[in-house]
């Protein structure tokens, strides 16, 4: 071992903030790379392969017909990708930090439980968040390249022997492109990016207390797909009145106890070609910044007494 | 203000076993201890004698069931505890994915570094633990020893006043565990605490001012090194050059006095890991005269 | 602290899950019903149709994959029309609109498979007796209209919907009196066909008995300017007249009749790439 300046042993550790956003900062880095080097943007590819054979479908319908069609697979895969991987990365990573130990590192740091947390999960969010923004993009691509065909196309067809008026050209092209590449179809990947926050953050609630990933696992898939049970819950139990004190009691344990994920499905109206109600997409921000605070202080209340 | 690093007073920790409230074990009963700044403390025990729970309450990752460990006067719950502490596990758990440079960093900025500073401080720490070839390579590639070193260098990068080492040598072989050892001194000599957990005696024999000898969850024995293993009515004598007639004389002596009877005659040996030492040292001092 | 350390943290956990749930529960209640109002939400589907769907279909509603759900059976439903598999057809097009409610190609697929595609079949599959053609004929005839009234139900203003239908109530089933009153509907609907108003016209011509009421309207499209003088409406109109016997000074004038036939016929099926024929 070579020989070392004494500067490398002088006691001199820096004083330590109570909180801090640095910290949890490192985390979130740390979980990104982590998940990265796992390799997980693959599913990006799985993803451009669905668009291309989408792309060389060719549905017996109008062009409107066909990009909505486009739109609606490409948006709904999109969908399942956020949620699926908000599921199975948190789920895995918690668990894994514990299994491999590493959380001993971690938390043998000058590193509040709360802190590690939050990274934890704010690095799950911000991978999502690329993962959408660049499926967004590789959808978009494929809309647009196939909108802008089609119109020419249409354009061709209809001016070809002057038989329609201006008017009903305009009207044919405003069909396409109602069906193409919107503005507001970004509001619809938000709605993606929001539902999986939630997800995330209900699955991180779940693996401070499960005794394995696959557990944590199963258990989200069933809270999320019980999610969307909200509003039939809801119809249940008013205006069902033969219902048995059990379905009674379980319809209001699912009201209560679980995420109400048929909120996020806005996305479907939008990808439809539905007006965006801007106020509706605050609140439903809103709300989830809520679930997060929530859930990440549930998870908190079981992680802070957790040994290891 | 006490100058006490590391304060166990009165530590019980109970584990429950099962749902019933009466299915529980002890793991460390009544446990107290002082480690004063700057001494090297080696708690010794065979395994499932308490030694790391011991640890881990004082780290912070698990919390006492009855009374407190103190760290500079913190809580061991206290993040400014952690602060003051740098920890080596007995198998250092790092991300996999990560390169020996890349964890140092990561360690650094938990603990508040940034920039050129941490920069510095990781090329001198690599530098220290003789790894600035492996720097970027990933843990994953990493030998037994090459984690150990990383191990010890991350848990200096705040510049702790504690150093926590769980069975620092464990599977490491002799020349990595001889390095361990050089640099717990140095360590010693720099003035910061070292708090020792090892069940390889001879080891905690070498670099510890006090130890205390803990055995299913009590403090048996405790004290410093050379009160407790010195026979104080036996004496030895080692000679060099004596000739076999000298050596006879010594004898004729003893036996001349009523009271006083040699136990034990024989050569001086040398131990198994100084000997392999020795060893490769020549081996290397051959090869680079040729 | 010591306080809280002794309640068991279950306890907590469900309080503090319980207390936010209830406090949650009344205003997403409200954001669905306004979700559901802007469209933007579709709402479950009905106890009826619960029944109906498979389970796939079922745990798609549940598990917000709607979209997905039913783009995939739509190819099925191509599927079922390219087998010339009309029942099953019916079937998948119940949970695809199920699923998709708001989306207005559904129905109008649904509709134009049964009452276009599976009725002329009928017409024309000799290797089924004629009794249960016919038979089948009207059946499909009537699941189309079915369709379109529960479309009609959910999306009150579709324009394309009512075309579809009136298509089939003027092509197959020749009901000159629900032709006549769709396209009536269709021409008060915004992005309604400017033919819309005249087929109400012609369609009404031809129901027995109600003459009078489609010549008052037809002449009223043919006082509105030269725009209306189409030969087609000009027909119609003087068909009318003799008909109704109307005296000579209040009749059309005799040159109008060619005033519009330079004008080039458009096709009736607007060819679209890819061969596509908007039926």
């Amino acid at each position: 071992m070579s020989q070392s300046p004494p500067s490398v042993f002088e006691p001199a550790s820096k004083p330590v903030s109570p909180f801090s956003f640095g910290r949890v900062m490192v985390i979130a880095s740390s979980s990104v790379t982590q998940l990265v080097r796992m390799k997980t943007f693959y599913f990006l590819l799985a993803f451009a392969a669905i668009i291309v054979v989408l792309m060389s479908l060719n549905p017996p319908t109008t062009p409107a017909g066909v990009l909505s069609t486009i739109k609606r697979i490409s948006f709904g895969t999109m969908d399942i990708f956020a949620w699926l991987f908000a599921i199975v990365s948190t789920a895995l990573l918690i668990p894994k930090d514990i299994e491999d130990r590493t959380l001993y590192t971690i938390l043998s740091k000058p590193v509040r439980r709360i802190e590690y947390l939050i990274g934890k999960l704010l690095g799950v969010l911000f991978v999502i968040a690329v993962s959408l923004a660049v499926m967004y993009g590789i959808c978009a691509l494929a809309l647009f390249s196939r909108e802008s065909l089609y119109i020419a196309e249409e354009l061709g067809a209809m001016q070809a022997g002057a038989q329609y008026s201006a008017e009903e050209v305009e009207a044919q092209i405003a069909l396409i492109q109602q069906q193409g590449l919107r503005l507001e179809l970004g509001i619809a990947v938000l709605a993606s990016f929001l539902k999986s926050a939630v997800v995330a953050s209900v699955t991180i609630f779940l693996s401070t207390f499960a005794s394995s990933s696959l557990f944590s696992i199963i258990i989200s898939v069933l809270i999320f797909i019980i999610g969307h049970a909200h509003t039939m819950a809801t119809s249940f139990w008013l205006y069902q009145t033969d219902n048995s004190l059990l379905v009674e009691l379980i319809l209001k344990c699912v009201k209560i106890f679980i995420p109400n994920y048929q909120l996020y499905s806005f996305s479907h109206g939008i990808i439809q070609g539905e007006a965006v109600s801007y106020s509706l997409v605050w609140q439903m921000t809103g709300l989830t910044g809520v679930y997060l605070v929530v859930f990440i202080f549930l998870s908190l209340l079981v992680f802070i007494d957790k040994e290891f | 203000m006490s100058n006490c690093a590391v304060e166990v007073k009165n530590m019980t920790k109970v584990f429950s076993k099962g749902l019933k409230k009466s299915d529980y074990v002890v793991a460390v009963d009544n446990l107290s201890f002082e480690i004063e700044t700057g001494e090297v403390y080696g708690l010794i025990g065979p395994n499932g004698s308490g030694k790391s729970t011991t640890m881990k309450v004082a780290l912070g990752l698990m919390a006492p069931s009855r009374g407190s460990v103190k760290v500079f006067g913190f809580d061991s719950g206290d993040i400014r505890a952690r602060n003051e502490i740098g920890f080596l596990p007995e198998n250092p758990y790092f991300y996999k994915h990560l390169t020996g440079a890349e964890t140092l960093k990561f360690c650094g900025k938990l603990c508040g570094f940034r920039g050129g500073e941490l920069k510095d401080r990781i090329a001198e720490l690599l530098e220290l633990v003789e790894l600035e070839g492996a720097a970027k390579r990933r843990l994953g590639g990493y030998s037994k020893g090459m984690l150990q070193r990383i191990g010890l260098a991350q848990a200096l990068i705040q510049r702790p006043r504690l150093v926590i080492l769980d069975e620092p040598t464990a599977g490491v072989d002799p020349l990595g565990s001889r390095q361990i050892r050089d640099l717990i001194l140095k360590l010693k000599e720099d003035g910061i605490t070292v708090f020792l957990c090892s069940h390889l005696l001879e080891q905690v024999q070498e670099v510890c001012d006090r130890v205390g000898i803990i055995f299913e969850g009590r403090m048996r024995r405790e004290g410093p090194l050379a009160e407790l293993i010195q026979i104080n009515e036996q004496t030895s004598m080692t000679f060099a050059g004596a000739k076999p007639q000298l050596l006879a004389k010594v004898r004729d002596l003893i036996e001349a006095e009523s009271d006083a009877t040699i136990v034990e005659e024989g050569h001086p040996k040398t131990t198994l890991e100084r000997l392999f030492i020795s060893l490769s040292k020549s081996e290397k001092e051959e090869e680079e005269r040729k | 602290m010591s306080h809280f350390k002794k309640i068991p943290r279950t306890v907590v956990i469900l309080v503090v899950l319980a207390a936010f749930g209830l406090t949650r529960a009344p205003f997403e209640d409200r954001l669905v019903r306004d979700l559901i109002d802007t469209k933007m939400v579709v709402p479950p589907p009905g106890m009826t149709v619960l029944d109906q769907m498979g389970q796939s279909a079922l745990m798609a509603t549940l598990g917000g994959l709607r979209p997905l759900v039913a783009s995939f059976m739509s190819l099925r439903g191509y599927e079922n029309f390219s087998e010339k598999n009309w029942d099953e057809l019916h079937q998948t097009y119940q949970v695809i609109t199920a699923l998709e409610p708001r989306e207005e190609f559904h129905w109008v697929n649904a509709i134009w498979h049964l009452g276009i595609n599976a009725t002329a079949n009928m017409e024309l599959d000799t290797k089924i007796p004629e009794f249960e053609r016919k038979r089948r004929f009207f059946n499909y005839a009537q699941q189309a209209i079915e369709f379109a009234d529960k479309g009609i139900d959910q999306i009150p203003d579709s324009v394309e919907i009512r075309k579809q239908v009136a298509e089939v109530y003027r092509e197959k089933l020749k009901d000159w009196s629900s032709a006549a009153r769709t396209y009536g509907e269709i021409k008060d609907l915004d992005g309604a066909p400017q033919y819309a108003e005249r087929f109400h016209g012609y369609f009404l011509a031809k129901v027995p008995g109600r003459e009078r009421e489609a010549y008052d309207y037809l002449k009223g499209l043919y006082d509105k300017g030269a725009d209306q003088h189409l030969p087609t409406l000009i027909y119609e109109v003087r068909r009318l007249e003799e008909i109704l016997k109307i005296p000579y000074p209040e009749r059309i004038p005799e040159a109008d009749l060619n005033r519009n036939r330079a004008r080039p016929q458009k096709p009736k099926s607007k060819p679209l790439p890819g061969g596509v024929i908007i039926p």
